[in-house]
């Protein structure tokens, strides 16, 4: 809790106007990569004493004053002015430009000439594209790649309903999609989905939606129901400390700039067109993860001897559509002794239809063909790590280049902590660490097991990660 | 309302369904613990003393305990650990090895079908959220073994129902059933919506493999790698067993669960003899046996007991619970099913008779916990 009370003092202090300077700041950021997004309901510059402290310096605007876009370059915040297609764009981008705004955001789907327009028109000034899923991709030339697709993660409502004893527990996650584009595209990711209109959002479900970007590596746009905003706006003290549980949540992935730049790992691969079913919710990767089972997504067009290194199973989800060279590295995989699963004879990977990011019936049941293939040959084994009593949480499992250090992040979907996990790891480790967003760093004890080594979590509330090195 | 003293009065001298005078009887030992923060152990030491202790069963023995992890342990109730509601709490797991390594305890073999897997035991107690390097270490000789399917073993068991079956002639069960010398249920105080109660009888239709007795069990001969539960077998008659076991008496003559699953137990009871009956009531459910049942509570009776016949333990524990433990069928906790304790005592297992039950240690009176209201 340390870190989260020191940064509800900080917070506190912004508030009674202590810690406000009179005079401008520089930037908190250097560049758009830094930038930790929001979108921001208020228009009074009062309003920015609530980003004081924390990591988010972005704020997204709609609509956009000059005297708001420079109260908060004051405070070394940037603004992105919220365009959307139905709009005047062109108009309400040269607006938003004369009133000093950082940046424009194009949210929604917008015909390419419109936002190349908006781009000329925005000059040095960065334009961020919020795009849908199926199109996001092709904005691999802009300084974030966005999408305002999302689903809102948590458990999934049917399975907190249901009953029966088998219980497998379905999770609603953005993981799988953002991993694959990640695996795609270097840029900086956000996800801007809101949360679901006319619902009671709780804290934890928006720290579940931080952390649930987070954990992959990419950044969630704060957005906040308008009963939050209002009881925000009027300083409720339980909204102020939920605010502030955020936004130390938020900070805990940002102090961690290095797990941005290990790489996923897992004994599984899973190559699949990023294009197609891997902007999909939902969809194998996400089935996979919550089998608690390690996998990296491998871009077909990516897919080289190197790209699977130290992979000793791989599922191809399109083979009808790989290049013979791509084929060929399949097969060199299979020579070495690699498994390999591909989809029944005829099977393609489905791109998003539509507004689609999710999975029709249909859909799933074409899906669980391959899913009961793939849940038979990896079974129990240890593809990297091995997470029990975990039903409730999903994992990213991440490695350093020199392969020295390894960080599990685990996010706990649950309305309730998770205790007495236990994290079984392939691999020759020496030290283990427990780190929580709330300051905690402390060293767990390793055990030796079957295949590696174990450690046991006594309590993981939303977040938490076990930092491994050799 | 009746008093505790008038309803100890009355089941004690219900004369409905009077046991078989035949029937063995032997003490059931009771004890308070009221929360897993109290010494546990201590509790349990406390409880096998008023037995007269664990020496002359245990000492240089094999012991197989099966233990109480129904359904699969990621569901749970309120969020809540599978062992402060439905399964057995690993303290009381733990308290019970440490109990029978200081009695002598040979090898003490923790057994459970785990839920639609035939993987380690170990692996579902991780998952159940329990310290199993902790259960390995509280006695010398702590194995564990799923007996969902032929697990360690080559081939399965035979156990014949001595007498009239009720529902098969016999069940093949994993050998850790047969491979040993001293067999005890440890179960957990809660309902069951089948049979009304789950105590140490109820506790042992889970020895039955789901490799054979499963939805998916083969037609011919096991399925080692089940993935369901035993519902289409076992509660409704809709399929036999796999060839390889013995097959239903009457298949096809009842498929109510209510009538069904009391039999089956009745039967196991009398196929695989329990020598030690121990069950937890620390923190449980009422209403149900697992968190998918509707309508299912949290309880804290805070209460432990322990008994050298089944029947008569789980008369007692019934008793604790708030229940006439020989009502027959349409009376409370038996509403919809046969009384698995008579049916148990039809076999001469041992006697549900309250009258004839030595019970040592805190009373009935003042461990009763009505899980009713």
């Amino acid at each position: 809790m340390r870190g989260e009370r020191w940064l509800c003092v900080l917070v506190c202090l912004a508030l009674s106007g202590l810690a406000r300077s009179q005079s401008a700041v520089p930037p908190r950021w250097s560049k758009p990569a830094d930038w930790v997004p929001a979108r921001w309901p208020w228009p009074d510059a009062a309003s920015l004493d609530l980003v004081a402290a924390g990591p988010l310096n972005c704020l997204l605007l709609r609509p956009v004053t000059a005297d708001f876009a420079a109260a908060a370059a004051s405070r070394g915040l940037a603004t992105l002015a919220v365009v959307v297609p139905s709009d005047d764009v062109l108009a309400t981008v040269r607006r938003a430009l004369s009133a000093k705004v950082t940046g424009i955001a194009l949210e929604g789907d917008f015909p390419e000439d419109l936002a190349a327009a908006v781009r000329q028109l925005a000059r040095a000034a960065p334009v961020v594209e919020l795009a849908p899923r199926s199109r996001m991709l092709a904005n691999s030339a802009g300084p974030v790649l966005a999408t305002y697709q999302g689903v809102w993660p948590g458990m999934a409502e049917t399975e907190r309903l249901r009953a029966g004893p088998s219980g497998s527990v379905w999770i609603d996650t953005n993981t799988g999609f953002i991993r694959a584009a990640r695996s795609w595209c270097d840029l900086p990711l956000w996800i801007a989905n809101r949360p679901p209109a006319k619902t009671v959002v709780t804290t934890g479900r928006y720290l579940q939606a931080i952390a649930d970007a987070g954990v992959s590596g990419a950044r969630w746009v704060v957005a906040l129901d308008d009963d939050f905003a209002a009881r925000l706006a009027r300083r409720d003290p339980k909204a102020l400390a939920d605010w502030s549980r955020m936004l130390s949540l938020a900070g805990y992935f940002e102090r961690h700039p290095e797990w941005r730049e290990m790489r996923e790992y897992g004994k599984l691969a899973l190559v699949q067109d990023p294009a197609k079913g891997g902007l999909l919710s939902g969809g194998i990767l996400d089935m996979i993860a919550v089998k608690q089972t390690p996998v990296r997504p491998i871009p077909r067009q990516r897919l080289t001897p190197g790209s699977l290194k130290d992979a000793s199973m791989a599922v191809n989800l399109d083979a009808a559509s790989l290049t013979p060279e791509e084929q060929a590295v399949l097969h060199d995989f299979t020579r070495s002794g690699g498994t390999l699963l591909t989809g029944p004879p005829g099977w393609t990977d489905q791109a998003p239809a539509g507004d689609a990011i999710t999975l029709d019936r249909s859909e799933l049941e074409r899906l669980n063909d391959i899913w009961r293939e793939v849940n038979s040959m990896v079974g129990r084994r240890n593809l990297g790590v091995r997470l029990f009593n975990a039903a409730s949480m999903l994992s990213n499992f991440l490695i350093s280049s020199d392969g020295r250090t390894a960080v599990l992040n685990l996010v706990n979907y649950s309305d309730y902590p998770v205790e007495n996990v236990s994290v079984h790891f392939l691999g020759d480790y020496k030290h283990a660490a427990l780190l929580t967003p709330d300051g905690v760093d402390k060293p767990l004890e390793l055990y030796k097991t079957d295949d590696g080594w174990g450690a046991d979590i006594d309590k993981v509330n939303v977040c938490a990660t076990v930092r491994l090195e050799q | 309302m009746m008093t505790r003293r008038e309803w100890i009065a009355a089941i004690s001298a219900a004369p409905l369904l009077r046991a078989a005078d035949a029937a063995p009887v032997a003490p059931v030992s009771i004890a308070k613990c009221a929360s897993y923060d109290e010494d546990v152990t201590a509790r349990l030491g406390l409880l096998f003393d008023q037995l007269g202790g664990l020496g002359s069963l245990v000492r240089g023995k094999t012991v197989t305990v099966k233990i109480n992890m129904t359904g699969a342990p990621s569901i749970r109730l309120q969020g809540l650990a599978p062992a402060v509601t439905h399964y057995v709490h690993p303290k009381v797991v733990g308290g019970l090895a440490y109990h029978l390594g200081q009695a002598g305890a040979r090898r003490i073999r923790f057994v459970e079908s785990a839920w639609a897997t035939s993987g380690p035991l170990e692996e579902t107690m991780l998952d159940s959220g329990w310290n199993v390097r902790a259960l390995q270490s509280a006695a010398a000789g702590v194995e564990f073994e799923n007996t969902n399917a032929l697990g360690k073993s080559k081939t399965y068991a035979r156990f014949q129902v001595p007498g009239d079956a009720y529902m098969y002639p016999a069940y093949d069960l994993n050998r850790a059933f047969e491979d040993t010398d001293v067999f005890v249920s440890l179960a957990k105080l809660k309902n069951h919506a089948t049979c009304g109660v789950t105590l140490s009888l109820k506790n042992c239709f889970g020895s039955l493999p789901a490799s054979i007795y499963g939805d998916n069990a083969g037609v011919d001969e096991p399925n080692e790698n089940p993935t369901a539960g035993r519902n289409a077998v076992g509660h409704q008659g809709r399929r036999q067993p796999s060839k390889s076991a013995p097959q239903e008496l009457h298949f096809g003559a009842n498929h109510d669960p209510g009538y069904r699953v009391p039999h089956i137990v009745a039967d196991i009871s009398a196929s695989r003899p329990i020598h030690l009956a121990v069950i937890e009531g620390v923190e449980s459910i009422a209403g149900g046996e697992g968190p998918w049942i509707q309508g299912v509570r949290t309880v804290k009776p805070g209460v432990l007991l322990a008994g050298l016949n089944p029947v008569c333990t789980d008369a007692v524990a019934a008793a604790v619970m708030g229940y006439n433990p020989r009502a027959a069928r349409g009376a409370a906790p038996f509403q919809t099913c046969d009384n698995t304790l008579l049916l148990a005592e039809g076999h001469g297992v041992g006697a549900a008779d309250l009258g004839r039950i030595d019970v040592r240690g805190v009373s009935i009176a003042q461990a009763l916990y009505r899980y009713d209201s």
